[in-house]
């Protein structure tokens, strides 16, 4: 039931309208002056208001003023005498919802006090969608500020340094990463720095295509670069950066840099290259100290044996051949004489043939020196091979001369198959003559060095034209073979399977003057069957 | 008195303990007959394992004096035959060799695992390389 305040000064029309609206459901309660009115409603809380305008002392108008200072969603309804359409007016100006002229009809009253009610009902509502739509706006901003602290914290507690700009290249955010890595403080950088001073130089050019919108879309990530940003000590930071541009629909509207540290990964990098270096050359040096010592052990086994055969040569004569000319029952004086000088002639003879022998080991270690030294050279140096014009077949030929009492020693039988239709081509006749020679000399090696006894050893050399004027030279041998293992290691370094005989360095050597020449080497093997080697030259025929 | 010392040389040389020299390498067989030589002794020389065992059989040497790694495995196939025939199992063997006595006792070792008969260590190992002198007192210990 709603309530309801009347206000006349008219005892009668309080009276009629107060029965009326009490029938009507209303609960009604009357004043009989304005002050009053106005009193009453301060006590207490009426939505509808009925008041007449022609009051003594304080009049409708004035009360109209008070309530809707007092309440403004108040709805006044102002009661005019007949034809005084001004105050109405005045009255609506002044905020009254309605009015009512006299005479006042019961049903044009109930109608106007209706529709004052709806409007009442319309204002709550309204209140209420105000209210919801005041709290979802609160509870949206509160979201959008959390969001935005833990957006501000991700990026300031990112350990890449992140520089986001605008659209002209200002920079507005510069995360604590940022300042650790380059020195700057945010607000050093902030209005007076741009994009320009921290992305690398062509990084800038293309943003700034895509702002001239030159470059749409096709270039608005650049991932991984390594770049180097200097800081504000002046010294060079290396960074890995990668940057995205920032869009507004479609619109780009700035550009964000992410700046990965990798000032300790390069710190660690040269480390690594550094002591790779290291091992490489403690190797290398292992691998020559290795072949010099066991050159050297020879050269001081010949050393020792020259030395003791010179000091057994030497002696001769001694004290004990002083001859003792009391002993009469000895020997006849000259007899005695005549062995002891055979045996010391005899004895310097061998004596000198143990130098010999001694003087030929010097001699077979200080050509083993010579060679070894040989071999480091030519695979240390950049050499450019001496070409001639050449026939193939020749060096084959040659090498096979030379290994042929080598072969035939070794009970390996050297088979010689030449391409007879090779014609000469341009090659450094030394170097792939050094190198079949390598080649041969390995092959003979795998057949002694097989266990298979009963096998009868052979090594051939073949000479071929291939198509496109190659030349091949293949070295094939049914000697001990090698393993995977083997096979993956023998272009290394001072490997060698040939304990103190072989240096590591053959194989080397020969693929280096091989690749001098353009050329390709080859390997393939099989434990217990063999080893073919083929060396490829590409022929230019002359 | 000089006559005597003559017949007395002679005998020697006659006596003279006989060491086997089994290697390939014409550089360590020079070296070791020339320090067996001086130490006055007989050497006799073998450039592989087949060869060795040949020599053994001939010669009946009072000590060998065996590198490891020789053409076809020779080295230790040697090594093995000699130990296993009980006709020269007691002749004692120097091993001289550019391997590590502990890398050469495990493959022995692996060999054994493998079903070969087991074979002793040799009564001596020396890494190559090695002082006349050493090898000369190591040869006396086992010849005197």
């Amino acid at each position: 039931m709603s309530k309801l305040l009347l206000i006349d000064d008219e005892e009668g029309i309080r009276k009629v309208f107060s029965i009326s609206l009490k029938s009507d459901g209303y609960d009604v309660a009357t004043a009989a002056s304005g002050q009053q009115g106005i009193d009453l409603f301060q006590q207490e809380f009426f939505p509808i208001v009925l008041t007449d305008i022609k009051m003594p002392g304080m009049d409708g108008i004035e009360v109209l003023r008070r309530v809707k200072e007092i309440n403004p969603e108040v709805e006044v309804i102002v009661i005019t005498g007949h034809g005084d359409m001004e105050s109405a007016i005045q009255s609506l100006h002044l905020g009254a919802s309605d009015f009512l002229t006299k005479p006042i009809s019961n049903q044009l009253l109930s109608i106007t006090l209706k529709r004052a009610e709806e409007r009442l009902r319309t204002k709550k509502t309204l209140n209420k969608y105000a209210n919801d739509l005041w709290n979802m706006v609160r509870e949206q901003t509160e979201e959008i500020k959390r969001r935005y602290e833990f957006e501000d914290k991700l990026v300031q507690r990112s350990i890449d340094g992140i520089v986001a700009t605008d659209k002209e290249g200002n920079i507005i955010i510069f995360n604590s990463a940022a300042e650790e890595m380059f020195g700057y403080t945010e607000n050093e950088v902030k209005g007076t720095m741009n994009a320009g001073d921290f992305y690398p130089e062509g990084i800038t050019q293309k943003i700034s295509d895509v702002f001239a919108g030159k470059d749409r879309k096709a270039s608005d990530i650049f991932v991984g670069d390594e770049a180097s940003v200097i800081a504000k000590s002046g010294k060079a930071v290396p960074v890995r950066f990668s940057c995205a541009m920032l869009y507004e629909g479609d619109k780009p509207i700035g550009s964000v840099g992410f700046f990965q540290d990798i000032r300790e990964i390069k710190r660690l990098e040269k480390e690594l290259i550094k002591s790779e270096r290291l091992a490489a050359i403690g190797q290398t040096i292992a691998g020559l100290a290795h072949g010099i010592k066991n050159i050297l052990n020879g050269l001081k086994g010949g050393v020792y044996i020259v030395n003791t055969a010179l000091k057994k040569g030497a002696a001769g004569w001694s004290e004990e051949d002083k001859i003792d000319y009391s002993n009469t029952s000895a020997l006849p004086l000259q007899s005695r004489f005549l062995k002891r000088a055979a045996d010391i002639t005899a004895e310097r003879e061998r004596q000198q043939k143990k130098m010999k022998t001694g003087w030929d080991m010097v001699e077979r270690n200080i050509h083993k020196v010579a060679d070894f030294v040989m071999d480091l050279l030519t695979y240390s140096k950049e050499r450019e091979p001496e070409y001639e014009k050449y026939n193939p077949n020749i060096i084959a030929n040659e090498v096979c001369d030379l290994m042929e009492s080598k072969a035939k020693e070794c009970d390996v039988d050297l088979i010689r198959d030449v391409d007879r239709e090779m014609g000469e081509i341009y090659l450094d006749p030394k170097g792939i003559h050094s190198c079949l020679l390598n080649l041969v000399s390995n092959a003979i090696d795998a057949c002694i060095f097989d266990s298979d006894t009963q096998k009868q050893w052979h090594v051939k050399v073949r000479t071929r034209c291939e198509k496109k004027s190659c030349v091949a030279f293949e070295v094939i041998d049914n000697g001990c073979g090698m393993d995977e293992e083997t096979q993956s290691k023998i272009f290394a370094e001072f490997f060698s399977t040939k304990g103190g005989r072989g240096t590591g360095l053959g194989l080397l050597v020969t693929q280096k003057i091989v690749n001098e020449h353009g050329g390709t080497m080859d390997v393939a093997s099989q434990p217990g069957k063999g080893t073919v080697f083929t060396i490829r030259l590409p022929g230019k025929k002359v | 008195m000089i006559f005597a010392k003559i017949i007395l040389k002679k005998e020697e040389e006659i006596m003279a303990k006989k060491v086997l020299i089994v290697d390939d390498d014409v550089d360590v067989r020079t070296f070791v007959s020339s320090v067996v030589e001086d130490i006055g002794y007989k050497p006799e020389l073998a450039k592989d394992g087949e060869e060795g065992i040949g020599k053994v059989k001939k010669e009946k040497p009072d000590l060998v004096i065996l590198d490891i790694l020789m053409p076809k495995e020779s080295g230790i196939k040697m090594y093995r035959a000699l130990k296993t025939d009980s006709q020269f199992s007691d002749i004692p063997v120097i091993m001289h060799s550019g391997i590590a006595k502990r890398t050469f006792l495990r493959s022995q070792k692996a060999l054994d695992e493998f079903g070969d008969q087991p074979v002793p260590e040799p009564e001596a190992y020396l890494e190559k390389p090695i002082e006349p002198e050493e090898l000369g007192a190591t040869i006396k210990k086992f010849l005197s």
